[in-house]
C-alpha cells in the first residue's frame, strides 16, 4: 500500500516538472523570437508527448490505488491539512459557488433548448382579426397607475402596487378590504387584465397565486361577478375612471357577512351570503335574487 | 380556520344518539356531505398543594397541537405548543397530576356545508364515558371577525335548529376583558378569531359539566 | 371512517415505537476568541451547507426551574428539579408569528469510557409567546438568562453551533466560544454517536470535543 502510494507521488512529481518544463520552453521561445520556429515546434511536441507520458502513467498508478477503508490514523501528519490560513481558504467557498453556478447553467439551457426545439417560435400570437378587436393599451407610465391609487380614498381598504417583473406598463394592486378578504387586481397600463379574490386568511403574496381559486365557494363566487364588473366597467377610452369605479365596486363587499339581502332581507341563500353587489347602487343581493 | 360558535343543544327527552342521528339526517337533507369525525377532548392538571389548575386540550381540526389554558383563580393564560408538550406534562408528574375522572371529551360526526362546518358532538365524561350531553359546533370558514358574521351564523343555525338555536352572542365574546386602557370596554368580538378562542369555549361548556355532575356529591 | 384516536394515545403510540427524537447525543468544547476563525473555516470545509455562508443565529435563552413542593423535602431531596429554557430567536426577521421555543433538557447520562457521546434526554416544543407567563404561574423560577449569538453547521443529522454566550447587558461572559456538536434522535440510536465520535477526531487539534461532565465541573468550581 504504502509503496504504491509512494509511486502515486513520484508520479506527480514527474509530471508537474514536465509541465514546468513545457512552460518553460514556450516563456523562452517568446522572449528570444529569432529563435528557429520548426526546432521550437519539435522541442514542444516532444515536452508534450513527455507530458503524455506520464499523466498516463499517474493514471495507471491511481487505478492500482484501493480506496481506503476507514479515516487514517496518520499521527501529527494529520494536522498537516489543516491548513487554517483564511487567505488561502477564501477561494473555497468562491469555487463552490461558481461550479453550482455553472452546474445550473447547464441544467437550464438543456432544459430551454428541449423547449425551444419542441416549441417553434411564434413571435406574435395576434392575427390581424385579433388585433383589430383589441386595441393595444397606450403605455402608461406607472407615474399615472401610482397617482391613481393615491387618490382612491376609501374607508377599510388598503391598496399595494407591486410591479413584479420589473415592467413599467403593467403592475398588481393588492387590495386587503377590512379583515374580510383580499384582492390582486392585474393591470396592463389602467386596464384590468385579471381580478383574483381571496379570504383574508389566504396566500396572495407570490406570482403563482394569483392563478388559483380561493378555498371558500363565497369567495370563488365574488371573483365570477368580479370578473363581469371588469367587463362591465371596461373602457378603454376612459381607463382610469373604469379602473377607479371598479375598486369602488369592490370596497362595497367590506360588509359582505354583515349586511343582508337587500330583497329578501335574509343573509343566506345556498349558504352563501349576498354575494353581487348592483354595479350602481352598490346594494348586497343574492345571485338568485338580483332579477 | 373561521369564527366557530359552539352551541349546547338541550335533548328533550330524546336519548344522545337519537338526537345526533336527528340532526345528521337534516344536515344531509339541507345537502351537506359528512366529513369524517372529530373529537375534541380536556384534561385538567392540578398542583399538588396550590390553587393551580391547567387545562390541557386537544382538537382534532389542528392534530398537531396541544391547546393549554393555566387557571390560577384570579386569571387564565392560554399556551399553544407542539404536540410534545404531553410528555412534558407527563414530567411534572409528582407537581402537577392528572385528574382522570373529569377528563372530559366530545366527539361525533363532522358535517360540510358549503363553507360551513357543522360538528354534532356527544359529550362524555371519565373513562366509564358517562353521557352529559350535546354541543354543536359550527364553523363559518372564510370569516374572522366574530362581529362581522355573528348575524350570518345565527340565521344558519336558526335554520338548522328551529326553536332551540341560540338567540343571545355566546358570552365568550361579549364578557369584558382586561385591557390597558380602562375607559375602554374591551371583549373578543371584534378581534380576529383565533384557533384558541375555539378551545376556550369548549372549556367553558366543558366546565359546566363538571360542575353539573359534581353538585349532586357535594 | 376512522375515528379520530384521542392525542394522547397516539402520543403515547409513537413514543413506544421509538419515532419522537428524544434523546441528544453531545460533545462539547470551546476554543478562544483568537481562534474561532480557524475552526469556522474547517467546519466550512467539512459541513453541508457550503455554498452559503454559515447559518448565523441569535437567540434570548431563558432558564426556569419547577422544584417540588416545597412541603415535601424528602422527596425534594429525592427528585431533582426540573430545568425549562425558553429560547427566543433575536436575529431580524423576527415577527409576532414566530414562535417560541420550550426545550426540556434531562440528567445528562455519560455511560463509561466505551460510550463516545454524553446522552441526555431533550425535546423542543415549539409554543405561543405566552410561555413565559405561563411558566412564571405554574410556579417555575427564572434561574438565569443570557443571549447566545453564533454560527451553525450541519453534516448529515449532526448539528454543529459554534456560539459565544452574553449577558443580558451584552457583556460576553467569557473570552471563548461554546463548540457542541448534538444530534437529536429517537431513544436506540447509538449508532450516531460513532459518526460523531469521527467528525470530532476530524476537528482536533483545533478544538478538542469531549464529553462534559457538569458534576465533576461543579465540584472544581468549588
Amino acid at each position: 500500500m504504502e509503496n504504491q502510494i509512494n509511486s502515486a507521488i513520484n508520479a506527480i512529481k514527474l509530471l508537474r516538472s514536465s509541465v514546468s518544463n513545457v512552460f518553460e520552453t514556450t516563456l523562452s521561445a517568446q522572449n528570444n523570437s529569432i529563435q528557429d520556429e520548426s526546432s521550437f515546434l519539435l522541442e514542444l511536441q516532444d515536452q508534450l508527448s513527455t507530458v503524455d507520458v506520464n499523466f498516463k502513467s499517474i493514471e495507471s498508478t491511481i487505478n492500482a490505488l484501493n480506496v481506503p477503508s476507514g479515516p487514517f490514523t496518520l499521527g501529527n501528519t494529520a494536522v498537516l491539512n489543516h491548513e487554517a490560513d483564511p487567505d488561502r481558504q477564501g477561494v473555497y467557498t468562491d469555487l463552490v459557488n461558481s461550479y453550482n453556478w455553472y452546474e445550473k447553467t447547464h441544467l437550464y439551457s438543456a432544459l430551454a433548448n428541449t423547449m425551444l426545439s419542441q416549441n417553434s417560435l411564434k413571435r406574435s400570437f395576434y392575427t390581424s382579426s385579433n388585433k383589430r378587436r383589441r386595441p393595444t393599451v397606450p403605455v402608461n407610465p406607472a407615474q399615472l397607475v401610482d397617482h391613481m391609487i393615491n387618490s382612491i380614498n376609501t374607508n377599510n381598504m388598503t391598496i399595494k402596487v407591486y410591479r413584479p417583473f420589473g415592467t413599467p406598463t403593467s403592475a398588481f394592486l393588492h387590495v386587503n378590504l377590512s379583515r374580510v378578504m383580499k384582492a390582486a387586481i392585474i393591470l396592463r397600463g389602467l386596464v384590468i387584465e385579471l381580478v383574483t379574490v381571496k379570504g383574508f386568511n389566504e396566500p396572495l403574496d407570490s406570482v403563482d397565486d394569483h392563478w388559483i381559486e380561493s378555498r371558500y365557494a363565497v369567495f370563488r363566487k365574488i371573483q365570477d361577478h368580479a370578473h363581469c364588473a371588469m367587463l362591465h366597467f371596461y373602457s378603454p377610452t376612459f381607463a382610469e375612471l373604469a379602473t377607479r369605479s371598479f375598486i369602488t365596486w369592490l370596497a362595497s363587499y367590506s360588509n359582505i357577512f354583515s349586511e343582508p339581502c337587500k330583497r329578501c332581507q335574509r343573509f343566506l341563500l345556498n349558504n352563501l351570503p349576498p354575494t353581487y353587489r348592483d354595479f350602481r347602487s352598490l346594494e348586497p343581493l343574492h345571485e338568485e335574487c338580483r332579477h | 380556520m373561521g369564527v366557530t360558535i359552539l352551541t349546547p343543544y338541550p335533548l328533550q327527552n330524546k336519548s344522545g344518539a337519537e338526537a345526533i342521528e336527528e340532526l345528521s339526517k337534516r344536515l344531509l337533507a339541507l345537502g351537506a356531505t359528512q366529513a369524517g369525525q372529530f373529537l375534541v377532548d380536556g384534561d385538567i392538571f392540578e398542583h399538588s398543594f396550590k390553587k393551580i389548575k391547567i387545562h390541557v386540550m386537544h382538537n382534532s381540526e389542528y392534530p398537531a397541537s396541544v391547546f393549554s389554558i393555566l387557571d390560577n383563580g384570579q386569571k387564565q393564560i392560554p399556551l399553544i405548543t407542539d404536540l410534545i408538550f404531553d410528555l412534558l406534562m407527563l414530567k411534572v408528574n409528582p407537581i402537577y397530576s392528572s385528574k382522570k375522572m373529569i377528563k372530559i371529551e366530545s366527539k361525533g360526526p363532522r358535517f360540510e356545508l358549503g363553507d360551513f362546518l357543522v360538528k354534532l358532538g356527544s359529550v362524555t365524561m371519565s373513562q366509564n364515558q358517562n353521557f352529559k350531553g350535546i354541543l354543536i359546533e359550527v364553523d363559518y370558514r372564510p370569516c374572522l371577525v366574530p362581529a362581522f358574521c355573528w348575524d350570518l351564523i345565527k340565521e344558519f343555525l336558526q335554520g338548522l335548529l328551529g326553536q332551540q338555536a341560540p338567540t343571545a352572542i355566546p358570552g365568550y365574546f361579549t364578557n369584558t376583558l382586561p385591557s390597558n386602557n380602562p375607559n375602554q370596554h374591551y371583549h373578543r368580538f371584534n378581534d380576529t378569531y383565533q384557533p384558541i378562542d375555539t378551545v376556550q369555549q369548549y372549556l367553558e361548556h366543558f366546565n359546566n359539566y363538571r360542575k353539573q355532575s359534581q353538585a349532586p356529591t357535594i | 371512517m376512522d375515528q379520530p384516536a384521542a392525542a394522547m394515545d397516539s402520543l403515547l403510540q409513537a413514543l413506544q415505537v421509538n419515532i419522537i427524537p428524544n434523546q441528544e447525543y453531545l460533545l462539547q468544547g470551546s476554543v478562544l476568541d483568537t481562534a474561532v476563525q480557524r475552526v469556522l473555516h474547517r467546519l466550512k470545509g467539512l459541513c453541508d451547507n457550503v455554498e452559503s455562508a454559515p447559518e448565523q443565529f441569535s437567540d434570548y435563552e431563558a432558564c426556569f426551574s419547577l422544584g417540588s413542593p416545597v412541603t415535601d423535602q424528602m422527596q425534594a431531596q429525592q427528585q431533582p428539579p426540573l430545568f425549562l429554557r425558553v429560547i427566543r430567536k433575536t436575529s431580524e426577521p423576527v415577527d409576532a408569528g414566530t414562535p417560541f421555543q420550550l426545550r426540556y433538557i434531562g440528567n445528562p447520562e455519560l455511560g463509561d469510557a466505551k460510550r463516545p457521546t454524553l446522552v441526555r434526554a431533550s425535546f423542543d416544543i415549539a409554543c405561543s409567546p405566552t410561555i413565559c407567563d405561563f411558566l412564571t404561574e405554574m410556579g417555575c423560577q427564572l434561574k438565569f438568562e443570557y443571549t447566545i449569538r453564533g454560527y451553525l453547521f450541519r453534516k448529515g443529522r449532526m448539528k454543529i453551533s459554534v456560539s459565544k454566550i452574553f449577558k443580558i447587558n451584552q457583556e460576553p461572559i467569557s473570552q471563548s466560544y461554546l463548540v457542541e456538536l448534538s444530534v437529536l434522535a429517537p431513544s436506540g440510536h447509538d449508532s450516531v454517536a460513532e459518526d460523531m465520535r469521527i467528525f470530532a477526531e476530524k476537528l482536533k487539534p483545533l478544538v478538542l470535543l469531549e464529553k462534559i461532565d457538569y458534576k465533576r465541573l461543579a465540584q472544581m468550581g468549588n
